[in-house]
């Protein structure tokens, strides 16, 4: 089987888990996590057989071209989703973020794959594959985090406006958001600076003057110090809950603000892209 | 059609005051008497004896099908109560077979209940049947009946959600509190007032884990006694804005007519919480918060109107998975007692056959000393064999048929009175092979009919 066909296999499963979702709005036996847990866990097998076919295959683990950037982001929005659902059934944030996932692997189908292997000196160092894991591990923690954050601001809406319907009941409670958002993103914190020291490591290695001037870094540093004050306020209890939730949704805004100034599918000759940070 | 074989006599809070219910209840110590005196004296084949505060059902099988168990249920009922039938005739219902384990079903899927949905009625239900095991009063029938009860009333529960939500005000404000809250241990509450609904609700939050509660009363006196039953600490009112600080839940039930919280005590509370949730429940009538605070960030108000709109919302889809969950357990009831009616053809059958082989055998046997050579012995066995087959091939695919259709019981035994089988033996056999404690939960298979060709 190839990559691709593993990717395929992924987005069925991610599109049964968002007719679940949906079903489960109408269904009370739909609404078990179980099934869920299943599809998702499969959706992320494939994802990950898909990744290590296409490393055997192209003998590369750049991952810069569109299509690549677009399986690994998918895939790390499904670990984050399969980790919130299997530790505290979050079942809802799979309304955000399996369609997500769906729309990613969809236009991954449709964009142009990997070139060959860069020659750059960047490309080549032993770093390159943790930074660029721990790069997308920590997108999508964080991009899990935003999902919770924006339930729960839904959530709070509905109660306060007290609109007791189906949508209320299925929700898990504020709190438990609040916890879900709040562990995402100190991990996504503690994988950004990982991916962040490594790049830097490696930037400094090709001497690219200035390289932290660049703009796309300059939005990934900013990502990076708005999670790092929102873990150290959460952690002393001094922005909880709806605070909490807004300053998450601005550094959801951050890391998409990164990929828009970031992405290859603004560049698209590969040398170019890794050259100086390859997957930032 | 088959004469009534199980029935159903009973009484509940549908038909029948709490002061009738309470004379007609049993005891949990006198169940095992009066099961083995309907064992006994009453000719009951098994018994169940149902009793709880909203109902008390007999659940009896008929020794044969029996038109006049339901008489006997009634006199003694009436008889080990001390109570005159003519008082309690009206309050009673009756049914039989499918009809009575279809509101066997319903009683422990809780769709009969008081308040639908209710965990306990099925709890009490096993209790009555394990009572009912232990006076050995259990037999296949009511085994049968009762272990598909409880297993439909799992499956409707987790499929219609019936009991998850929240018919009562205090079950409302738990839940509502639940859409706030997780971790309950870490949370604490302030009671203001003492009332008995309020008591409910903390005795709910007890149960999720709320660890620190503070009570605050009119007088420092009522607000201690009240702490000291529920294991809380006492407070004075005077000191509430500090606690609205403090606090993360907030129940008030008080007969003051004003603002015991006002918007001023929550807003200068608000900057020193840090955007934790404050979630505040007034059951006060007239309202003790000042409504306008639940436009503050981070407070969550509701009062009894919100909660009793819960409630009512709780109640209607508790009905609707009701009235959902009705016709597939009356499909079920029919279902299984299909399946109990195939026990008697089932012993039917296997007599048919037994009969035959041993007549078959004895033939055989009379031969051996007829000079045959042990070539033409078994020749003439498989011929007979063949021939037995032939036979009984039409009476069996009759019964098999008739089974199907749920006229088997009646079919069995035109089958018993045609070839004189020795039906009861049969099942005092099966009765001595099976263990009472473990019998068959499915009926016996008929056996198919044999078509062994020439």
């Amino acid at each position: 089987m190839t990559a691709e066909t593993f990717f395929l296999l992924a987005l069925v499963f991610y599109a049964v888990g968002v007719a679940l979702i949906l079903a489960g709005l109408r269904v009370e036996a739909l609404r078990s996590p179980g099934v869920l847990l299943l599809a998702t866990g499969l959706g992320v097998a494939a994802q990950t057989a898909g990744i290590g076919v296409h490393c055997t295959q192209s003998a590369s683990h750049f991952f810069t071209s569109s299509q690549e950037t677009y399986w690994l982001l998918s895939w790390a929005l499904g670990l984050g989703y399969l980790a919130v659902l299997a530790a505290w059934k979050m079942r809802p944030l799979g309304a955000l973020l399996l369609p997500i996932n769906v729309v990613l692997l969809t236009m991954a189908h449709f964009s142009p794959g990997a070139g060959a292997a860069p020659a750059s000196e960047a490309a080549n160092s032993q770093l390159l594959p943790v930074h660029i894991l721990s790069a997308f591990l920590g997108y999508g923690l964080f991009l899990t985090a935003f999902a919770a954050s924006a339930v729960y601001l839904q959530e709070q809406r509905l109660l306060k406006r007290k609109l007791f319907g189906v949508l209320l009941r299925g929700l898990p409670s504020l709190e438990k958001l609040d916890r879900a958002a709040n562990r995402c993103s100190w991990a996504g914190l503690l994988l950004f600076t990982v991916a962040l020291v490594t790049g830097a490591i490696m930037a400094n290695a090709v001497d690219k003057p200035q390289w932290f001037l660049q703009p796309k870094i300059l939005a990934t540093e900013a990502t990076w110090l708005l999670f790092l004050v929102l873990a150290i306020g959460h952690a002393t209890g001094r922005l909880v809950g709806r605070s909490a939730a807004r300053f998450v949704l601005a550094g959801a805004a951050l890391v998409m603000l990164t990929f828009v100034i970031a992405h290859p599918f603004r560049e698209p000759a590969l040398p170019a892209a890794v050259e100086g940070k390859a997957a930032l | 059609m088959s004469r009534p074989r199980l029935c159903l006599l009973g009484l509940s809070h549908k038909t029948a005051p709490v002061a009738l219910r309470e004379r007609m209840a049993f005891r949990a110590e006198d169940i095992p008497r009066a099961l083995r005196r309907l064992i006994g004296a009453e000719h009951c084949r098994e018994a169940v004896i149902l009793s709880t505060c909203n109902r008390v059902e007999l659940y009896g099988v008929g020794i044969a099908p029996d038109e006049g168990l339901g008489k006997r249920l009634r006199a003694f009922l009436a008889e080990f109560h001390g109570v005159p039938e003519a008082e309690m005739s009206t309050a009673l219902y009756e049914r039989h077979d499918a009809d009575a384990a279809e509101h066997l079903f319903e009683v422990a899927a809780s769709i009969d209940s008081q308040i639908l949905g209710e965990t306990e009625i099925l709890a009490q239900a096993k209790e009555a049947f394990r009572l009912a095991g232990e006076a050995e009063a259990v037999g296949p029938v009511l085994r049968a009946a009762f272990e598909r009860a409880f297993h439909m009333a799992k499956e409707i529960r987790a499929e219609t959600g019936i009991g998850k939500s929240h018919a009562s005000v205090s079950s409302a404000a738990v839940q509502l509190v639940q859409k706030v809250f997780d971790d309950f241990a870490s949370h604490q509450v302030l009671l203001i007032g003492t009332g008995e609904m309020a008591q409910g609700i903390v005795r709910a939050l007890r149960e999720l884990g709320a660890q620190e509660l503070w009570v605050a009363s009119r007088t420092l006196e009522r607000a201690e006694a009240f702490a000291h039953t529920e294991g809380g600490k006492a407070c004075q009112i005077s000191d509430l804005p500090a606690y609205l600080a403090r606090v993360d839940i907030v129940l008030v039930s008080t007969a003051a007519p004003y603002f015991v919280i006002r918007h001023e005590h929550l807003k200068d509370a608000l900057p020193k919480r840090h955007g934790r949730p404050l979630f505040v429940i007034d059951i006060s009538v007239p309202r003790n918060v000042d409504p306008e605070s639940n436009k503050l960030n981070d407070v969550f108000l509701y009062d009894i109107d919100d909660l009793e709109e819960v409630a009512r919302e709780g109640r209607a889809q508790r009905e609707q998975a009701a009235a959902l969950s009705r016709p597939r357990l009356a499909d079920e009831a029919r279902l299984l007692f299909n399946e109990l009616v195939l026990v008697q053809p089932g012993m039917t059958a296997k007599q048919l056959l037994a009969q035959a082989e041993a007549l078959r055998k004895e033939e055989l046997a009379k031969l051996g000393g007829a000079g045959l050579n042990e070539a033409a012995l078994k020749e003439l066995e498989r011929a007979l064999e063949r021939f037995q087959g032939r036979l009984l091939h039409a009476p069996l695919a009759v019964l098999k048929e008739a089974a199907r259709q749920g006229d088997g019981e009646e079919a069995a035994q035109w089958i018993a009175r045609l070839f004189r089988l020795q039906i009861e033996a049969a099942k005092e056999d099966m009765k001595s092979e099976a263990n009472p404690a473990t019998p068959p939960s499915r009926p016996l298979p008929i056996p198919a009919p044999e078509r062994k060709e020439a």
